[in-house]
């Protein structure tokens, strides 16, 4: 490997981390100066607990105003969404938060093709379902929906990092170590664990990727990822409020 | 105006600053989070009958971000184009005011963005920056000489007993309920028999009740839909005070729309609530007939209900005006889009004096099914969707029988 790449290489795993957090955090932190200094509402809405949670539910876990109106996207929805709750639990296990023991006590069968086979094809459906949004946006754009630029370069971040990470599976390791193999992000906080040595090139493409994304989620329309919660949750009260 | 796409000028930039940032805390961080799916727009009334993506809800979020990040976000300010052009406003105004503000976008959207504040905002801000329509701002004019948005004189308020068999309606200084007529119902003679049901069916149950005849002033909606909020402040205050003199406990509306401003705005305008309950007409008939003090035989004719957008999206009035219905027909029908989902007439939002033709293929759409479903009549409670019905079927040729909820109650009461 030339040395250009092994340096970029190393400043991704030793360096990009901390930048990346400090990105995401002064994002966000101005993302909520934006917030706080427009001025109230003029209506206060008192939060019903029962009230917020049954819509975040209804409305974000379900997408149940989805299903009333486009069948086709709402699969698409609930796939992708679940796909992402998927990957982000399998990726908790390479940071010890779980074990392949979870699943022993079905057999270990069962716990192999948990952790080795499914999020294979959990990789397959998160891709396919951006492809599809991304389709959709391009098919409807000018029409039904303008977007802006950052609509797209989120977008076509998460495709990129999605196929670097799907490609990381599919390609052969470039070793596998007797003991697990550990990447240090940051020193005792972010520490993943590796069963196999992974294609440095898909890794590192990989976690880049994964870095500037994260890194550009307060600036783009995955700040949903935060507010998609919040905004159902206060519709709820209100409705709670209105409805006689 | 200026002409054209060109830049305003300099203290033009600054009134838009000010009036971008009347978004609110709630209003930003949805304008943020909208994901310019579209999916609001799939089931948005107006954009479903142009398919001109300027009157799409997820354009005109898109726009008003823009429009606000060229002042409030660092970046684009740092980088990017500042000014605010005529043709933005020119864009955002068209946009704004090809909604009926029927909220569906907002039953639609999977963030559960407010929508109906959100674009009532955006036309505030386009009201502070001339861009409001033409014959939107005549209202306006019409409006502050004579309390209507129809430049009639005040004293032509109670013209519609004149018009009924309606002998006098009470105007005292003292009663128990007032019924806020409101303008639709009393300037409009498609409407004047709304009025008289719900006047004869007060005095078939006996109440101490009232008008307040030349001192009802609007109840301040269409100054709310056109983005002014002074005159509608200055409408409730008087309204509420006029009401509040009586010792009024209940008041009583026919309108969707007074009926939505009372219970919703008026709280907010005036900083409190007002000392008495808001009815709406299809809820205090539901109470009388529920409790027995009127009594009504049911027809057998097939009657299909129409939610007008304030009462029940907006207003959370759904389940009154079909237990109502019960007692009045043997035969009730339902839409396919009702309740919450119901599918605007196009009666709302200050579209006919925008764009009647839109007004009426939406309409149209409507009346189309509830013919196909068998209806013998259609019934709503809202004067303007009263309007909106009797307007299609004039002009395109539908035939079906459009009246109130009240009407249709009155009918079996007798009283016409
Ligand atoms: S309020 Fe109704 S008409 Fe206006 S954008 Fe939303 S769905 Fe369309
Ligand atoms: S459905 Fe909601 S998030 Fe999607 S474009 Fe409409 S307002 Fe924005």
């Amino acid at each position: 490997m030339n040395s250009i790449l092994t340096s970029i290489y190393a400043f991704s795993v030793q360096r990009l981390p901390y930048i990346t957090l400090i990105v995401t955090f002064m994002g966000v932190a101005l993302r909520v100066m934006r917030w706080r200094s427009s001025p109230p509402d003029p209506e206060k809405i008192k939060i019903d607990p029962v009230e917020s949670v049954k819509y975040v539910i209804l409305d974000v876990v379900l997408f149940r105003k989805t299903w009333k109106t486009d069948k086709a996207m709402w699969l698409a929805l609930f796939l992708f969404h679940g796909s992402v709750a998927g990957i982000v639990f399998g990726h908790l296990r390479g940071f010890h938060i779980w074990s392949i023991t979870l699943f022993e006590a079905f057999g270990h069968a069962f716990a192999e093709f948990m952790v080795h086979t499914l999020p294979i094809y959990v990789g397959y459906v998160f891709i396919i379902t951006q492809v599809y949004f991304l389709a959709r946006r391009v098919m409807l754009e000018n029409k039904q929906l303008t977007s802006m630029p950052n609509d797209y370069i989120a977008l076509v971040l998460l495709l990129m990092k999605s196929i670097a990470g799907q490609g990381m599976r599919l390609v052969a390791p470039e070793a596998v170590p007797t003991a697990l193999y550990s990447v240090v992000f940051i020193p005792r906080f972010v520490v993943l664990h590796l069963e196999t040595i992974p294609n440095s090139h898909w890794f590192h493409i990989h976690i880049i990727l994964t870095q500037l994304f994260i890194m550009y989620v307060p600036f783009s329309k995955f700040i949903h990822i935060i507010t998609g919660v919040i905004t159902p949750a206060i519709y709820g009260s209100r409705r709670k409020q209105i409805d006689r | 105006m200026a002409q054209g796409g060109s830049k305003l000028t300099a203290e033009f930039n600054e009134k838009a600053k000010a009036s971008l940032g009347k978004f609110t805390r709630r209003q930003v961080m949805e304008l943020d989070t909208c994901a310019h799916c579209g999916l609001c727009t799939d089931n948005c009334p107006a954009y479903n009958e142009s398919k001109d993506p300027l009157h799409a809800p997820g354009v005109r979020s898109a726009m008003a971000v823009k429009l606000y990040d060229r002042k409030y976000n660092f970046l684009t300010r740092l980088f990017g184009n500042t000014e605010i052009t005529v043709k933005d406003v020119e864009e955002l105004s068209e946009s704004a005011y090809h909604c009926t503000l029927c909220g569906r976008c907002m039953e639609s959207c999977p963030f559960g963005f407010q929508t109906h504040e959100l674009w009532t905002r955006v036309r505030e801000i386009v009201a502070d920056l001339d861009g409001t329509p033409v014959n939107v701002g005549r209202l306006a004019g019409m409006l502050e000489e004579n309390m209507n948005p129809y430049g009639l004189d005040p004293d032509e308020r109670l013209d519609w007993v004149d018009y009924t068999d309606l002998d006098e309606v009470p105007e005292k200084e003292e009663a128990e309920v007032a019924y806020f007529v409101g303008c639709t119902t009393a300037f409009k003679g498609a409407n004047h028999e709304v009025a008289f049901s719900i006047a004869s069916i007060l005095d078939e149950v006996g109440e101490d009740w009232t008008v307040l005849g030349e001192e009802e002033w609007c109840c301040g909606n269409p100054s709310l839909l056109s983005g002014d909020e002074h005159t509608a402040k200055e409408y409730a205050e008087h309204n509420v005070k006029e009401l509040e003199r009586r010792g009024v406990k209940k008041v009583i509306t026919g309108c969707a729309g007074c009926y939505r401003v009372f219970r919703f705005e008026y709280p907010k305008l005036l900083g409190r609530e007002p000392n008495f309950e808001t009815l709406h007409s299809v809820e205090y008939l539901r109470d009388v007939l529920v409790s027995g003090k009127l009594k009504l035989e049911a027809t057998d004719e097939k009657v299909i209900y129409h939610d007008p957008c304030e009462l029940s999206r907006l207003s959370g009035v759904i389940s009154a005006p079909r237990e109502a219905l019960k007692y009045l027909t043997n035969n009730p029908l339902e839409f396919e889009e009702k309740g919450i989902d119901v599918r605007c007439c196009g009666g709302g939002g200050l579209l006919q004096a925008v764009n009647n033709d839109m007004r009426l293929d939406i309409v149209s759409r409507r009346l189309e099914e509830a013919v196909e479903k068998g209806a013998d009549i259609l019934v709503s409670a809202c004067p303007a969707c009263k309007l909106a019905f009797t307007d299609g079927v004039r002009e395109r040729g539908f035939e079906i029988e459009v009246l109130d909820l009240l009407e249709l109650a009155a009918r079996q009461l007798g009283v016409f």
